[in-house]
Formats: structure tokens, sequence, C-alpha cells
């Protein structure tokens, strides 16, 4: 069996300041995003368990030394092989130009029975690649996948919604979209990560994939980023810890956050 | 177990200096860092010397993310109620090529990471070393979580307290007498406010040191760097005089008091404070440097105590470079002969001793002593301030000649049997 895993990298929104009520996103490590690892861990143990499969890290990024370590953090998890498309066009894109690009890297890659997916990326969270890419590959796709068993027509897919479990089957090639609590990602050992650059990795740009950047140029516009901005009160209590207590409950009180 | 050629524990500068010169030889290098990058545990007062080290890696430098040449060099000592300050703006500071520059660790170390990346080592982050592997008297590896890899060699370049290394008793462990304690704050600040408040022109930093009251009259100093758009802020303080102090003081407590001056304050007026950190600072000078070699290891850097406390330079990241770049050469010649035993590798600390290395560290071998007289750090700053201050007072009473002035103030203050015998004693630093 082939499965390609999508994963992306996102800055680190952890380490994300605020200032003068707009990001400041200079110098924010990067970060794989946390359902891509769920899913590359997904693929690795249906590699393993199938037998006579492998597994392709694929990702989508203006520059390599964006993408440098998300790929040798899932090479070093264990997938066999890398694909990069990396081209500056791709710094303005969005999600349907992430998923032409990927659906035309799919075709050129050209065998695979499963592209896996996290259900929503750490960043934007949007859940529209995934199905995306499958509508332009006209597979059959699954989300909120918690668990995958290769069998039936093709895979047999537990989907966790919030109320009951869902059990459906799909014939391959199929689009799957994975959950959180459908593994645990594995850490990757020291020496799997001093190997993980030796595996074969490949690098194209949309020209290597016959896209044009007008293709993959963003539909949308950004025409305001500011944080929401809040009043203080600027309450001062005085007086010892009692008191201060006292009339924090009273100060609450007025505000009706207390009392309702 | 398996094996690399060469495992840097420490991903500082010291153990990125190392596994740069390795990876350029083309030798298989591991870098194994605890945090989430390289830089990310680093406190650094902020300031690098260049100079030493400019013929060392020199395609490097051009390209490194420093913070702002230093053009300007002040100190200020402060006596209780008054202060001076010496103010040294000097031509050949402010024209390149620059001796130093400051710099703000994390986005040094980072850079550093990736170049030596960039020459196929590989720097492993968010890994813990947990021990040295020591087979007999001989090195072989390291444990990190459930791997152990051997190495032909391993290089120390852990930190300052050398915590692994002085487990398998490579070196001692750490006493709270040679070691300070640093800590600091990164204040932002815009660009142009930087250049207005330390009369910079645009791009150039000034370098502040602090002696005196800062530290209640405790051995140590404060400091306050320019970077492009913050200034770091800090304090260092022997961590004997701390804990021997008799009204115990907590640490931060001087960070807030020094912020509070009425000369500091409308220097750091409107910062916004992004960071704080603290970190222990090698301060036992030569006398405890460890043995820096033994069979299949080398130790760099600050957890070789490779560090210099001059009063007026504070030094270590120049230490680091140096060191991990004659450790590197050391390695790579070990390994084209095949022998990586302590004989094999004991051209690293030739290479140190006939550098400016250990040449600056046996130079000032009497400093660490001279320092811990805690005179040095009341009696001095205060007695230079109350002389100059009486040279500028203007009373209601008839006012003296100013050599009386003078000499009554040296001779009170300077001339007695005490600081006689400690300015003479003063000659050998």
């Amino acid at each position: 069996m082939d499965i390609v895993v999508s994963v992306k990298t996102n800055l680190d929104l952890q380490m994300i300041r605020i200032k003068n009520r707009e990001p400041v996103l200079e110098a924010i490590p990067y970060k794989t995003g946390d359902l891509d690892k769920n899913a590359v861990e997904a693929a690795l143990q249906l590699r393993d368990a199938v037998g006579d499969s492998k597994v392709i890290a694929l990702t989508v990024a203006e520059s390599n030394r964006k993408v440098r370590e998300t790929i040798k953090e899932v090479l070093a998890m264990g997938a066999d092989e890398a694909v990069l498309i990396v081209d500056p066009a791709l710094e303005s894109t969005d999600q349907a130009g992430v998923a032409r690009t990927l659906a035309a890297a799919l075709q050129k890659i050209g065998s695979y029975d499963l592209v896996l997916f996290g259900e929503g990326s750490s960043d934007d969270y949007s859940g529209q690649v995934g199905p995306r890419v499958a509508e332009l590959l006209g597979v059959p796709q699954i989300g909120y996948a918690r668990k995958i068993t290769a069998g039936g027509a093709g895979v047999l897919v537990e989907r966790s919604m919030d109320e009951f479990i869902e059990t459906l089957e799909a014939p391959l090639p199929a689009v799957l979209t994975v959950v959180s609590e459908i593994n645990e990602p594995r850490i990757p050992s020291l020496m799997n990560i001093m190997k993980a650059g030796k595996k074969p990795t490949e690098e194209w740009s949309l020209a290597d994939l016959g896209l044009d950047p007008a293709a993959v140029a963003s539909s949308c516009e950004t025409l305001s980023n500011l944080a929401e901005e809040q009043d203080r009160k600027h309450v001062m209590l005085e007086g010892g810890a009692v008191d201060q207590a006292a009339g924090l409950v009273n100060a609450l009180l007025k505000e009706g956050i207390l009392g309702r | 177990m398996e094996k690399v050629d060469c495992i840097i524990v420490g991903g500082g500068l010291a153990g990125l200096s190392a596994a740069y010169g390795l990876a350029s030889e083309g030798l298989e290098v591991m870098v194994v860092e605890r945090g989430d990058y390289s830089g990310a545990k680093n406190v650094t007062g902020g300031r690098l010397y260049l100079s030493p080290i400019r013929d060392i890696y020199p395609e490097l430098w051009e390209s490194a993310p420093f913070e702002r040449p230093v053009t300007r060099e002040l100190v200020t000592l402060m006596g209780d109620g008054a202060s001076t300050t010496l103010e040294l703006a000097s031509d050949c500071f402010a024209t390149a090529p620059y001796q130093s520059y400051t710099v703000l660790r994390a986005r040094l170390d980072q850079w550093l990471a990736d170049q030596v990346m960039e020459k196929g080592g590989m720097v492993i982050t968010k890994n813990r070393v947990d021990e040295i592997l020591v087979e007999g008297s001989k090195v072989i590896g390291i444990r990190a979580g459930a791997d152990d890899i051997g190495a032909d060699v391993t290089i120390i370049a852990e930190g300052v307290l050398g915590l692994l290394s002085s487990k398998v008793g490579l070196r001692e462990e750490p006493l709270a007498r040679d070691h300070a304690l640093g800590y600091k704050e990164i204040l932002e600040l815009p660009s142009s406010v930087i250049q207005d408040r330390w009369h910079l022109n645009e791009g150039e930093g000034a370098a502040h040191l602090f002696m005196g009251e800062v530290t209640k009259g405790m051995m140590g100093g404060g400091f306050l760097y320019t970077n492009k758009d913050s200034i770091s802020l800090g304090i260092v303080v022997g961590m004997s005089a701390m804990r021997e102090r008799k009204e115990k003081i907590e640490s931060h407590t001087l960070l807030d008091a020094f912020k509070e001056l009425p000369q500091i304050r409308p220097l750091v007026e409107g910062g916004t404070l992004v960071e704080y950190s603290a970190h222990a600072i090698p301060e036992g000078g030569i006398a405890k440097v460890p043995k820096l070699f033994g069979d299949g290891y080398l130790m760099v850097g600050d957890a070789a105590g490779l560090a210099l406390n001059a009063l007026l330079t504070v030094r270590g990241m120049d230490f680091a470079i140096a060191s991990g770049f004659y450790a590197a050469r050391a390695v790579a010649d070990a390994k084209s002969r095949g022998d990586c035993s302590a004989a094999g590798l004991a051209q690293y600390e030739q290479s140190l001793r006939s550098s400016f290395v250990l040449k600056d560290l046996e130079t000032a071998k009497d400093i660490p002593h001279i320092m811990e007289n805690p005179r040095l750090f009341t009696h001095y700053p205060q007695a230079v301030s109350g002389l100059l201050e009486k040279l500028y007072t203007i009373g209601p009473h008839p006012s003296q000649k100013l050599s009386s002035t003078v000499i009554g103030g040296v001779r009170k203050d300077f001339m007695n049997a005490r600081t006689l015998k400690e300015l003479y004693a003063m000659r050998k630093i």
C-alpha cells in the first residue's frame, strides 16, 4: 500500500506576541502541525500492519528552510521518502491554492492508495485542504477518522462524531483526515533523526508540476489583522488582603459578574 | 550500540562552533541540545568580542546576526548617593572592523545551528543527554532517553554547571564560590529612542557596566547593552557574596532597585519587558579550568570554565567559539590518524595554550582573588564619587583650594595602609 501523508509547517503560535495590536511574526520558530503528526503516525501503523507498503511525506511551502525541520521530523518518525513542493509563489497562497498544488503533486507521484491529512492545521484550522484535494482528484474522502483498518473494499474507517461513532468503508484510492484521538505520535530516537537526513527527498517547483503561479494565488485579501482592544478599568484596591478581597467581591458584584 | 564520528553535548556557541568545524571537514556530527532551539536556554549579558576570533571561520562573521557594534564604553562607579560615570567614545571602536558587538543569543545561536546544518551537521534539539557513557577511562558516547549512542569522540559543551561531566568524574562538582548568578531583562525600545538615549549614530551600540551600590556592595555589577530594538539590562552577583551577606536579599530585588535608580530610570523608561532570564556564570578563572581532554572526549566553552570577568571586560563567547574551533581541529586530526585516545587529542590543549584562550586566562589568574575583596565594590566606588562630589560642591563657607581637596580626599581614602596594600596587590591584574 502506498500512503502519502500531507504535513504542514506553521509558526509556533505560542511564541507569537502582540505589539501595537498586531502579531509580531518575526523570528518565530516553526513547528510541525499537531494533527499532521497524528496522520504520520497513522500512516506508519498502517504501513507496518499491511506490509509491503511505503509512506511518502508530502509538504508545500515557500522556502526549503521553512519545512526542513518538519521533513526531518517526519522522516525520523519513520516515513520512507519525502516530496517537497517549494516555490516562492506559495508565500501568498490560500487553501484552494495549496489543494491544487497537492493534487498536482499527487498526480506526479502517480501511485498512491491512501492520502492522509490532519483534520485541520495548527494555525488556521480551516479543515479545507483534505476535502478539496479529494474533490480535485475525484476520489472518496472521509473526515474525523479515529481508526483506520485496511480491509473490506479498501479501508474501514471509524469516524468520531460528537455523540456516536460512524464506521465507513471506502475503495482505494481515498483521502482521509484524522483527529487527535486516533493515536499518540511517536517521538523519534536520536539515531533515527541522524538517519532521516539520508532518506530520499525530492524537491519540486510549481513549474515541475506544470502549475502557473497564478493558479495558486490567493483569492482572499487580508484587510486587517488587528487584535481586539479592550478597555481596562484600572481599579486599584487599597488596604490589607482582607479589605482587598472584600473590595474585589464588591466590585465584581457591582459589575454583575458575581451574584447573577 | 549505533555509532557516529562525533557527538557534541550541548548546542550553544562552543558546541556549534565545534560542530561547524567538524561538519566542514565532512565528519559525521550529532549535536544534542535540550532546548527547543539553540540559544533557547542561554542567558548572556550580551556582548561578543569578535577581534580575538575574527580569523576563526572568517567566512561566517560577515552574515552573522549581530545587534550593534559597541562604539561607546561606559562604566559607572556607584557610591551610596553619588556615582561617577566614565564614558569612552573612541574613534578606533567606531571604525570597522569593530572589536565587539552586542548580541541576542536566541538569534545568534539559531543562525549558527543553521550554518552547521548547511554543512551537513545534525543539530538535534528538544533532546536531553542524560548521561555520558564511560568505559574504564574512556568516554564512549552518550545516553539520551532510551538511546545509547557511541562516538569516536564526545565533545562536552554542556555549559557552566558541568553536571553530566562531574557526575562521571571528568571535572569537579560545581561550587558556589566559583560562580556568579547573572540575570537580566530584555526591554524593547524603538531603535531611534536607543540611539537618542545613548547618543549613538545609526546602528552603533553602547555597553555600560555598573559597580558598587548596584549590587549593594557585593561582588558583581550591573550591565546594560543596547541591541537593535531592545536593551539587555541585568545584574551579575557572586553566589558566595549573596550567601554570606548578613541581611539576606532576594536577587531579583537588586534588578528592580537598579531600574528605579534616578540615573537608570530615564534610560529604561517606556521599555516593554519581553524576556526575563537567569543563569550561572563561571568565575573561577584558570585555576578552575578542568582537565580539557582525555580518552575519547574534549571539553569546550563554559563547561571547561573558559570565561573571564576582568571587571571592565566580560568575556566567554569568544572563548567558547575559539575552543570549539580548536576542538574540531583536534578531533579531525585524531580521526585522520585513527587515534582518539588522550594522546591523540592532546593537540587540543596545546592549541588553547598557544592561543588567546588560555593565555588571557593565565594573564588574568589573580583577578578572581582580587575580586573577592568586597571593598572593591563598596569603598572604592564610594571614595571616587565622594572626592568628585567635594570638588564640585560650592557651599556656604569659603572653598578650599582644589589641590587641598584632592590631597585631603586622596589621603583620607587612598593613602592608608589597608588601601595601599590592596592597590599594591592589584598590580597583578
